[in-house]
């Protein structure tokens, strides 16, 4: 990057199936982030909106005008389940670039509401046959079994660690009035062998906006508070590999998450030794398992063990998903990838609560988003 | 009534008894791959490619089953749902579709053959055709 970057604000509307209109969700997540970094709307140089199926044309410059009518730049960003990390990645790179002294990136969706895509698929014959995500990640689950041993029972724990670290969270979808069981996890019903319902990622409405701004900014500003600079951004399509598929991918290489993620330890000159949690696309418990090895956590063929030993749970190790993660605090779509940096900037800035992690001092927030794409972020406290 | 792809371009579908359906894809020369479907050029080089009908038996490289009563305008009344899997071809193609069979008829490594599906049905009574692929019965 060009120049230092810093996320100065964060802000959030609680995710769920709760059918709050998109637009004041939106206006909430958008309000609390300027609130967050002790600035006005008129103080932001460009502003990226990110949602999926929130609505048609003009949905994100016309709940723009809420926050007022300045003349700022407004951009749409849509990459899938990537939708919010790539919108801040725009932001990010808006700032390092010296196009903005200020950038929002606001993400809001209810998938609940979601036409277009899906209903095309199903309504018309085609032979690019729609087969649904679930289906993706489940195969790799199999494949996993038969080639490491994995066992039905480490998906279980991985999605029973997401729904507790979720029941502190106040925004999370899923927040279990009781300790989740992996016991509990398998019980429920099955959706895509061996995936069950509580190891698939929660699908609602949210919204969530991280401000970013320059380092004379945050000098201006003068927050007393600890600064969360972004060390890194990058993000990836695929690359060809063996056995590559083409139809129906929605899913590309795994392979993908570790290119992207090697992207970014070199910008920011460190390595997986360095980081104090991450936070990833869990839509499914065989994505976190996949991600610990591709993230180079642990070796590959690993990341079983990491399970057993309770490493990547709060208090472990490497905390993944703190805040529950897709399976718990929610997959909204345009603002998940934003809602991590909602979290990783908390935790930055020691503001976690009952889930804080101590001395946390570099995050990791990864995204996939179908198509495909991979997103890796890392932030970083900078005192 | 005739078996017929319901878009062109991805499937031959014999009508001669005893015939497999094969999948129809692109070669490049340059990089000695082949791809599902076909491609306008060569995703590795950008150079030129030609057209190359598969083989039709595969591997099963992974599979699933989704407990989901449909699958696009295809009911799956009967069982609850269908099973999904990666074939990889021969030629190097992973192809990813609607598998036949229930949960326990299927092993990673076993061989599958490519068959014509019914999707939909034209005003003519011709069934408009994907494809799925069905564990290779051993002679």
């Amino acid at each position: 990057m060009n120049r230092d970057v810093y996320v100065i604000g964060v802000g959030a509307h609680p995710f769920g199936k709760h059918g709050v209109p998109v637009g004041d969700m939106a206006d909430v997540a958008g309000m609390a982030a300027l609130e967050d970094a002790g600035i006005k709307f008129p103080d932001v140089d460009r502003l990226y909106n990110g949602y999926i199926a929130a609505g048609g044309m003009m949905t994100g410059v016309t709940f723009a005008k809420e926050f007022g009518l300045t003349g700022l730049p407004v951009v749409h960003v849509e990459n899938a389940s990537a939708t919010g990390s790539t919108a801040f990645q725009e932001a990010v790179l808006s700032v390092a670039g010296g196009n903005a002294e200020i950038a929002m990136a606001l993400g809001f969706d209810d998938m609940n509401r979601m036409g277009g895509m899906m209903a095309a698929g199903f309504s018309r014959p085609s032979i690019d046959t729609v087969l649904l995500p679930a289906a993706f990640f489940a195969m790799w689950a199999v494949r996993r079994m038969h080639d490491n041993g994995t066992t039905v029972e480490t998906f279980a724990k991985i999605a029973a660690k997401n729904w507790n670290h979720a029941r502190s969270n106040p925004i999370a979808q899923r927040r279990s009035d009781h300790e989740v069981t992996p016991e509990e996890v398998l019980a429920s019903t099955m959706i895509s062998y061996p995936h069950t319902s509580m190891m698939a990622c929660a699908a609602g409405g949210g919204a969530a906006c991280a401000l970013v701004a320059s380092e004379e900014v945050v000098r201006r500003l003068g927050d007393s508070r600890p600064k969360v600079k972004v060390l890194a951004s990058q993000q990836q399509s695929e690359q060809y590999t063996k056995g590559h598929v083409f139809m129906g991918a929605v899913i590309g290489p795994s392979e993908m998450t570790r290119t992207t993620a090697q992207a970014a330890y070199e910008e920011a000159g460190l390595g997986p030794d360095d980081l104090n949690f991450v936070h990833v696309h869990d839509a499914f418990p065989i994505e976190e398992l996949m991600y610990y090895e591709l993230l180079g956590i642990c070796g590959d063929g690993e990341g079983d063990k990491l399970v057993a030993e309770g490493a990547t749970s709060l208090g472990g190790r490497i905390p993944f998903s703190p805040d529950g993660g897709l399976t718990a605090r929610g997959h909204p779509g345009g603002p998940t990838g934003l809602a991590q940096v909602w979290d990783a900037t908390q935790q930055l800035r020691g503001e976690s609560g009952d889930r804080q992690i101590p001395d946390a001092r570099i995050g990791m927030c990864h995204m996939v988003g179908a198509g495909s794409v991979s997103v890796v972020h890392l932030l970083a406290r900078s005192d | 009534m005739a078996q017929i792809p319901v878009e062109d371009g991805y499937m031959i579908i014999p009508t001669e008894k005893g015939k497999s359906v094969r999948l129809v894809g692109s070669y490049s020369p340059e990089a000695d791959e082949s791809f599902f479907p076909r491609r306008r050029r060569c995703p590795i080089t950008g150079g030129p490619v030609e057209d190359v009908e598969f083989s039709s038996v595969g591997t099963l490289y992974s599979w699933t089953f989704l407990h989901v009563p449909r699958m696009g305008l295809v009911p799956f009344a009967q069982d609850g749902g269908y099973g999904v899997g990666q074939v990889d071809l021969p030629e190097g193609p992973r192809i990813q579709a609607v598998i036949e069979g229930d949960m326990g008829d299927w092993e990673i490594g076993m061989k599958m053959r490519t068959k014509a599906y019914k999707i939909a049905e034209d005003k003519e009574g011709n069934e408009l055709c994907g494809f799925c692929f069905e564990p290779e019965v051993e002679s």
